[in-house]
């Protein structure tokens, strides 16, 4: 649920520049809190460099980047104070535990006492790892150790939590636990940007998606609203009594229809415009005697969306 | 008389045979509290390396040799001197080995595992995971530093009961193995904060693979020397602890030592600090405070010289040119990075920039950038020399003088010549490069010796290939080669390198350096405070709240009391 309209990330003309490639280019959006934000784009869009630059990792080589009103660039030390950052990998320490891991991390973000031992409990609850809190963590599996490092990101309990990937190699039990843990996240009133390769995923749990490519934001909203701005074609199903021939024929004269085709009994048509240039269309149909029986049009999903939005091109 | 009944003398028993364990656990749980409480406030680095090294194999293996080579070097060494144990000197033998045993994890291990931690840190990736808590470079630095020291105290602890035994069989004072022991660990930490440094330096794979070797090459040299010195201390007799010089010296190389130690902790701090940081100030601060131990040193000597007639009254002009000459190298070196510093000052460092007009007066050579760089390189240098000319000026009755007074003014003029002249061209070389390439601090630094290096090799080459001037000798071709020309007229006098002509035409050219450098100079003093932003004060705010005000007299409490204010 988006909460109170307050940007608690907020992106401004970000550019990062390494030598001739533009690894991010004159991006701009907002977060607010409460919301759940994926970020979408191929390998090498620069998901990570923008991530890197929000979690204080890395500077830009132009424009800022705030988190809750503080600027990445000069005041990292309150940025960090309210920012958890989940990378896509897991540092691995030896010779240590899951307690002492996460108890490391509570001392280096300044927990202490009753709070620290409280901290370190609920993100081993939230984490479900409360069972493993003597293993070492060289031994861990794959879906252990994001679980743990998304504890490590919550320990102190920040504001704004940057995900990056944390779905990835993970099998699909471990996928939904993980997805459950963001909802719950989200339900906490924490912003949370998470970037995956598996939009279906994405679609499921985020409010609002942002597609980058080549390094530049191409579009940001939801998926409904990118799809009605990006993608006015759409596929549409009809079914009707009479003899489908004369209505292929009848689809085929009219200029908003681009293809039509007779598939099992259907009619299958790509349609150019939105949901009212459909409506239109079905009115039209019946003022014109056809007797439709079905009228349906195919929902745009993230990855349709992706697909039409991106090119595949990568630097 | 009365009698106690045995009743009571029984329940009195009771309640002692209670107390005492009572009073016991108490003071054990305070004790634990103390501990807890230490803990909690205990660099969380500290924690968290001192939990991997005590379940670390490296650790186990170094520890149970140290404890074997102790054990057989007792039983060896006990079976060697046999029955003299009873009546010779023979602690001396026995306390080499147990240093040496000693210097193995001190001056070898401990520091590569101070570099390796930090190394490690790039190598697991989990150094992004540590930056990007609320831990400050600097704790980070001092997290690692302390883990090292703790591992240095368990060996040393180890060892301990070894050198305790020599002192019982004869031939060696506490106070000279107070002095080892000192030497040891004070020395392991200089090579803990040096592999730290260079640790944070090296980032990049490939490099951290060659300082590595270098590093180890380097440990082990410390370990070699570490062994000489112990066994010089040893053998060359006893150290004289009562003689006054001994702890002027050794006051003396602990105010080198804590100056450097602090130096290098600011330098490894910087080096893995976020960029906006203000990194610079904190090495300039550390950089002064050598200079003013320099200065005190160079001047307590020579008063030490012109009072006690008895060390010759002789060598000041010579004192003033090696401190001159020292200084003037220290400075260059210094300036060379302090020059190649970024001249971007980030918003996070313009917010903390002095504001009074005084306060911009005195302080501004501190902000970071490479002009004020050059200028705290050169008013540095130029305070010395100064005082270095002043001391010759007051100094100059002073009879049996070694070196001419004019020599040393015109060594000290040059000195200072060539490294304003040097720092100066350098920088200009560095911002041209700027306008076309990004060029970092280790590229600057290198530029600077490279010029140094072009300035002395150019005319000596040419020279050497001289027909004419082959053999002649130092002439004026060489008025760009400062080791040359300086090492000349400290041997041989201003008449030897036609000092007139030197004396005008090299200060000449510092000048004219200086003069070229400063209007960027300026516009980096120039840079004003920006204000902090809202949400910045705001937080700041929130974080440490004004006390409230309280009331200053009693009218105000009785104002408080009847609601008015």
């Amino acid at each position: 649920m988006v909460g109170a309209r307050r940007p608690l990330i907020e992106v401004r003309r970000l550019h990062r520049y390494f030598g001739p490639t533009k690894a991010v280019y004159d991006m701009s959006f907002e977060v607010y809190a409460g919301e759940v934000f994926g970020y979408i784009g191929p390998n090498g869009a620069g998901k990570t460099t923008s991530m890197r630059i929000l979690s204080t990792l890395d500077e830009p080589t132009y424009g800022d980047a705030f988190v809750d009103g503080f600027s990445v660039v000069d005041d990292p030390d309150r940025v960090r104070r309210r920012l958890g950052f989940m990378p896509d990998y897991f540092g691995t320490y030896q010779n240590m535990n899951v307690a002492e891991y996460l108890d490391f991390f509570a001392r280096a973000y300044g927990l202490r006492s009753y709070q620290r031992r409280a901290a370190i409990d609920y993100a081993m609850e939230f984490t479900l790892l409360e069972t493993l809190a003597d293993k070492p963590i060289n031994g861990l599996s794959k879906g252990m150790k994001q679980r743990l490092s998304l504890g490590r990101t919550m320990i102190h309990d920040p504001a704004v939590l940057i995900l990056d990937e944390p779905a990835a190699g993970l099998d699909p039990r471990a996928r939904i636990e993980l997805r459950e843990m963001i909802g719950r996240l989200a339900d906490h009133n924490k912003t949370v940007l998470v970037s995956s390769h598996i939009l279906t995923e994405l679609a499921e749990m985020c409010h609002r998606v942002g597609i980058i490519e080549q390094g530049r934001l191409l579009a940001v909203g939801t998926v409904q609203e990118i799809s009605s701005r990006t993608h006015t074609r759409s596929e549409v199903r009809l079914r009707v009594l009479s003899d489908p021939a004369v209505l292929i024929n009848y689809l085929q004269a009219r200029s908003d229809v681009s293809s039509v085709a007779l598939r099992a009994g259907q009619v299958m048509l790509t349609h150019d415009g939105g949901p009212e240039e459909q409506a239109t269309l079905l009115r039209e149909l019946i003022e014109a005697g056809f007797p439709v029986v079905e009228f349906g049009s195919k929902t745009k999903s993230l990855e349709d969306v992706f697909m039409h939005v991106t090119e595949g091109r990568v630097q | 008389m009365t009698t106690v009944p045995p009743t009571t003398i029984t329940e009195t028993g009771a309640e002692r045979a209670e107390a005492a364990p009572t009073r016991w656990a108490d003071a054990w749980q305070w004790l634990e509290r103390r501990l807890v409480a230490l803990t909690e406030r205990a660099n969380p680095i500290l924690v968290k390396e001192t939990r991997q090294a005590l379940k670390s194999r490296q650790f186990l293996v170094t520890f149970i040799i140290v404890l074997i080579g102790c054990w057989v070097v007792s039983f060896v060494g006990v079976a060697v001197v046999g029955p003299q144990i009873y009546y010779a000197a023979s602690g001396p033998g026995l306390l080499i080995f147990y240093y040496a045993i000693l210097a193995l994890p001190l001056a070898l291990i401990v520091p590569y595992t101070a570099f390796r931690s930090l190394a490690a840190e790039q190598e697991e990736q989990t150094y992004d995971l540590l930056s990007i808590t609320t831990l400050g470079s600097r704790q980070i630095v001092t997290g690692k530093l302390l883990s090292a020291t703790v591992q240095m105290l368990v060996y040393l602890c180890a060892v301990s009961p070894c050198i305790a035994f020599t002192f019982l069989l004869r031939g060696v004072d506490a106070l000279t193995t107070a002095m080892m022991l000192a030497m040891a660990v004070l020395g392991s930490l200089m090579l803990c904060m040096m592999a730290l440094l260079i640790g944070a330096v090296a980032r990049a794979k490939h490099t951290q693979i060659v300082t590595s070797v270098a590093l180890v090459l380097g440990l082990f040299g410390a370990f070699v020397g570490a062994i000489s010195l112990g066994t010089a201390i040893l053998t060359g007799g006893s150290v004289v602890f009562r003689e006054p010089e001994f702890w002027v010296i050794a006051f003396g190389l602990m105010m080198v030592y804590v100056t450097t130690f602090g130096l290098l902790r600011a330098a490894a701090a910087a080096q893995i600090a976020f960029v906006s940081e203000n990194r610079s100030t904190p090495l300039r601060r550390w950089m002064m405070a050598q200079q003013a131990c320099f200065a005190g040193w160079v001047g307590g000597v020579l008063y030490a010289f012109s009072v006690y007639e008895s060390l010759g009254g002789g060598p000041l002009s010579d004192v003033i040119i090696a401190g001159g000459a020292m200084a003037s190298f220290y400075w260059y070196a210094m300036g060379a990075m302090l020059t190649g510093e970024w001249p971007h000052l980030s918003r996070r460092v313009q917010r903390s920039l002095p504001q009074s007009t005084l306060a911009r007066a005195l302080l501004s050579l501190m902000n970071p950038g490479p002009g004020s760089g050059y200028l705290f390189a050169v008013a540095n240098l130029t305070t010395l020399v100064l005082a270095g000319l002043a001391a010759l000026w007051l100094l100059d009755a002073a009879a049996g003088t070694w070196t001419p007074i004019e020599t040393a003014a015109c060594f000290l003029v040059l000195a200072w010549s060539y490294v304003v002249g040097f720092l100066g061209f350098g920088r200009l070389l560095i911002n041209l490069i700027r306008r076309w390439a990004y060029v970092p601090m280790a590229a600057a630094f290198l530029l600077h010796v490279i010029l140094l290096l072009t300035a002395i090799g150019v005319p000596t080459v040419v020279q050497m290939m001289s027909r004419e001037y082959r053999n002649a000798g130092y002439t004026l071709l060489q008025l760009t080669n400062p080791v040359w020309t300086l090492a000349e007229l400290w041997d041989r006098g201003m008449a030897a390198v036609e000092g007139e002509i030197l004396i005008l035409a090299t200060p000449a050219l510092a000048v004219i350096a200086l003069l070229l450098n400063m209007r960027s100079v300026s516009t980096e003093l120039l840079h004003h405070r920006i204000p902090v932003p809202i949400r910045v004060a705001e937080d700041e705010a929130a974080l440490h709240p004004a006390p409230e005000a309280r009331p200053t007299s009693p009218w105000e409490l009785d104002d408080d009391a009847n609601g008015t204010v």
